[in-house]
């Protein structure tokens, strides 16, 4: 596996394949598995397409009464958790090398730069080929008992689909990490793309007549191919696009990179230098301690995850409206439906219930901003950064509770912006709601972002920090599993009670629960005091 | 007898399996600047590392002004200042921001000195920690360990990427060190930075301590080679008798030669004045040359070397 930097570079992703492929494949042939439980009566199976037309902003609910349709339209939601790791290897692909330094060492060797990246780029795409071919396989192994309705063709294509899709991120990473100094700066800003290009996708299915818009995300061309719905297949034209817009970027990106210095950027801003060389800065207030120093570090991240989390939440507190009247007419056609949602008449308590089923995403993406943060921490003391902090007169429990601190800032205050944006979107728009259920909705986020710190932070006391990310977004992806398909799995209460999601409840029209939310406060507090326990006791960087 | 200020005894720390260090013991009285040498991997780190608190020893103990490094790591750290052997800090911070912070996590620094020792090593202070070159990287660790004047300087590797300027800059550093009462406690693997900077060492090989004396014993091991070019052949004995040869190699058909020489070199440089020469080049080999040579048998030096 050390005979070219292709195989070498294929080595190193062996875990992540193996992992990723195996967990999302998991989860797809999970839902495969409990479809005969889910379509047990023709009622449940009315309920289902009712729920399905209810959740169109997530996927499109194409022949959602059959195992195929059923089964894309509940994995839809998972593309943002599927990217991830292309679009992490895809920063770290050359920009990460560059940061570690062993780029300069590898491009000592007699090879071009054009080839190494080439090389590392095939290792990539192949590695998600074999993801798909992973993912395909075990969702045929989940379909197996649906008399056919589940081929392995169907399945591989799916596969396929969705590598194609991770090809496209992965390779908008590497385009972006050239314009980056650093790796991280480059998966915040590919994120920040994909969370966009997810909600952009979305829009058409909300908003009447807006697919031209839709159609400028690559999430939308992926969405075009549903290999699974019977009669539905794949899109020959939508799946060439998407390896072309992989090509286009792959190639844009190895030719900047072929241009530009190791360790540098394409386009570099001119900096800012001091009137004297050896002057001292005065009074920077992120310098003061470890606390605001941390506060300092993240101000950049949370101000982007602000704007993603906050704009997402004004943005479906504008579209509620839209949705009433969407679930109206529904609602005059579908007797089932009514049963699970009783409209009122554009007032408060309808308004909350479609917000409140919208509103499901945004804990979610307060959680993962904490997962990018609990990585900041394990990340720094593997990376050193703690070695000379830690030769300073700072207690050990000082110095994590003051990072988690500055944590816990970033996380209040991104809850409060939303809670800000979601009211005066509110408040502008002219849709009635209860206010006080919104700042519930809001500010009860806060103890999920905190508890998913802590037990980053907890883990880090043992696990590298990629180890610590990818055990994080895998417990998200189960928590979001368990709450969003276990009650139509009929999973009993106890393991509904594994996930966090379980005590956040409908804040939006049942307010807040306190009990719940104190179970989430004290659980976190506890992985918070482990991990503080752990961290005074355990040796540093070893 | 007064209390040692670094204290270290029968330390052991091993990782999982792997060879830390085993039973590592020795004292540095205060105002000493002591060197810990040792080969790459010999376990100067580790033992390093544990003082600071970062590790926690398996065994042993490890004072420091009296306190024990671990229970009483705080009260330690207002009294040290550290250069860490891989130094990493905040990539996106300016050398003086990270002096400022340093400065802010520690309290007390004095500017005026900090604003000398700036100027001293010709630090630019405005440019981001990964703009610098490793020289520079080095100088913004040097100064955060030395801006309090702490009581005990605890350096790993300190002069390592440094200019000869720079080197001497921190030799001046840290002889001002030792005149100002201070205990330093120094690791490297040069040979002539510990010489000229250490009153004692401590020799350290596969996690033990092999020989802890004055700065002056190390002569003994210290060996170094001179090339010698001829503008015709030499008889090929005209050096094994010399004296301080340890070893003699004969190059290009006899017209060069290559000597191993321990101690002065002053009767090398006699016997070669009887022949033409073209060229001499002297090199000192690095510590862990001598090591591989000196302590290959179980820390017993070669018969043939000659003392001086």
């Amino acid at each position: 596996m050390f005979r070219s930097i292709y195989l070498k570079s294929l080595r190193d992703y062996r875990v992540p394949i193996l992992g990723w492929g195996l967990g999302l494949g998991a989860l797809l042939a999970t839902v495969l598995i409990a479809i005969p439980t889910v379509f047990a009566t023709p009622a449940a199976k009315a309920a289902v397409v009712a729920l399905g037309s209810t959740y169109a902003w997530i996927a499109e609910p194409i022949k959602i009464d059959t195992a195929g349709g059923y089964a894309t339209w509940k994995y839809g939601i998972t593309i943002l958790v599927v990217v991830i790791w292309p679009l992490l290897a895809g920063t770290g692909m050359l920009r990460g090398d560059e940061e570690r330094g062993s780029l300069d060492v590898l491009l000592s060797a007699p090879r071009g730069r054009v080839r190494v990246a080439l090389e590392k780029l095939a290792a990539l795409w192949t590695a998600l080929l074999a993801f798909g071919v992973v993912v395909g396989l075990l969702a045929y192994a989940g379909g197996a008992k649906l008399n056919g309705e589940v081929t392995l063709g169907a399945t591989l294509a799916f596969g396929l689909n969705l590598a194609l899709i991770c090809a496209v991120f992965g390779s908008i990473a590497l385009f972006v990490s050239q314009f980056t100094q650093e790796r991280r700066t480059a998966s915040g800003l590919t994120a920040a793309i994909l969370l966009v290009a997810i909600v952009v996708d979305m829009v058409h299915r909300v908003v009447p007549n807006t697919v031209w818009l839709s159609r400028l995300s690559p999430v939308y061309y992926y969405n075009l191919s549903k290999p699974l719905v019977p009669g539905y297949g794949v899109n020959p034209g939508a799946m060439a696009l998407l390896v072309a817009l992989t090509a286009i970027f792959a190639a844009a990106a190895i030719w900047l990179f072929a241009r530009r210095d190791v360790g540098g950027v394409v386009f570099q801003l001119p900096s800012r230098r001091a009137s004297s060389t050896r002057a001292l800065p005065t009074s920077d207030w992120s310098l003061r301690s470890d606390y605001t120093r941390s506060l300092g570090t993240t101000t950049t991240s949370t101000l982007w995850w602000t704007l993603v989390i906050a704009g997402l939440a004004a943005w479906l507190v504008v579209i509620v409206k839209q949705t009433e009247t969407q679930l109206r007419s529904l609602l005059q056609s579908s007797n089932a439906f009514g049963q699970v949602i009783k409209l009122g008449g554009g007032d408060t308590a309808t308004n909350e219930a479609i917000l409140g089923a919208l509103f499901l995403f945004i804990p979610i993406l307060l959680m993962a901003f904490a997962v990018t943060q609990a990585n900041r921490w394990s990340a720094d003391e593997e990376d050193g950064l703690l070695e000379i902090v830690l030769s300073t007169p700072q207690p050990r429990l000082r110095l994590i509770l003051g990072r988690f601190a500055a944590l816990a800032t970033a996380t209040i205050f991104i809850s409060v912006v939303t809670l800000a944006a979601t009211a005066i979107a509110a408040a502008v728009y002219g849709v009635a709601l209860d206010y006080g259920n919104l700042a519930a909705a809001s500010l009860s986020m806060i103890p999920l972002g905190l508890l998913v710190a802590a037990l980053g932070y907890l883990f880090a006391g043992w696990l590298r920090a990629a180890f610590d990310t990818g055990l994080l977004s895998f417990l998200l992806v189960i928590w979001f599993f368990i709450s969003f398909v276990g009650p139509s799995l009929k999973l009993p209460d106890a393991t509904l009670k594994l996930s966090p999601f379980y005590y956040y409840g409908s804040p939006l029209i049942h307010g807040l629960p306190i009990g719940d939310t104190l179970v989430v406060v004290v659980m976190g507090a506890v992985a918070l005091a482990l991990a503080a326990f752990r961290f005074t006791r355990k040796d540093i960087a070893v | 007898m007064t209390e040692p200020m670094i204290d270290v005894e029968k330390l052991t720390k091993s990782y999982g399996g792997k060879r830390g260090i085993v039973d590592v013991s020795f004292q540095v009285p205060e105002g000493e600047v002591f060197g810990f040498l040792g080969p790459n991997g010999a376990g100067k780190t580790t033992t390093i590392r544990v003082l600071m608190a970062l590790l926690r020893a398996d065994s042993g103990s490890a004072r420091i002004a009296g306190l024990d490094s671990w229970n009483d790591s705080i009260a330690i750290k207002r009294l040290i200042g550290y250069v860490p052997g891989e130094p990493s800090l905040d990539p996106n911070l300016t050398g003086g921001q990270i002096l400022e912070y340093f400065a802010n996590l520690r309290g007390g620094v004095d500017q005026a000195y900090l604003k000398q020792l700036i100027q001293r090593l010709d630090l630019d202070t405005s440019r981001k920690f990964r703009q610098y070159s490793t020289g520079n990287k080095r100088k913004v660790v040097l100064i955060q360990a030395f801006m309090h004047r702490p009581r005990v300087l605890i350096l790993d590797e300190p002069t390592s990427g440094l200019d000869p300027l720079n080197q001497q800059e921190f030799d001046g550093m840290a002889r001002e060190a030792r005149e100002e009462g201070r205990t330093v406690l120094l690791s490297s693997h040069v040979l002539s930075e510990v010489e000229k900077t250490c009153t004692r060492v401590a020799i350290i090989r596969d996690g033990s301590i092999v020989r802890i004396g004055g700065v002056h014993e190390l002569k003994d091991i210290k060996r170094y080679e001179i090339t010698i070019a001829f503008a015709q052949p030499v008889p090929a004995d005209a050096f094994s008798k010399v004296e301080g040869v340890a070893e003699v190699e004969t190059l290009n058909n006899g017209s060069a030669v290559r000597l191993a020489i321990q101690g002065s070199a002053d009767a090398v440089i006699k016997a070669a004045a009887r022949y033409p020469v073209v060229s001499l080049t002297s090199y000192e080999p690095s510590l862990e040359d001598i090591f591989l040579r000196y302590y290959e048998r179980d820390g017993q030096a070669p018969k043939e070397a000659v003392g001086v």
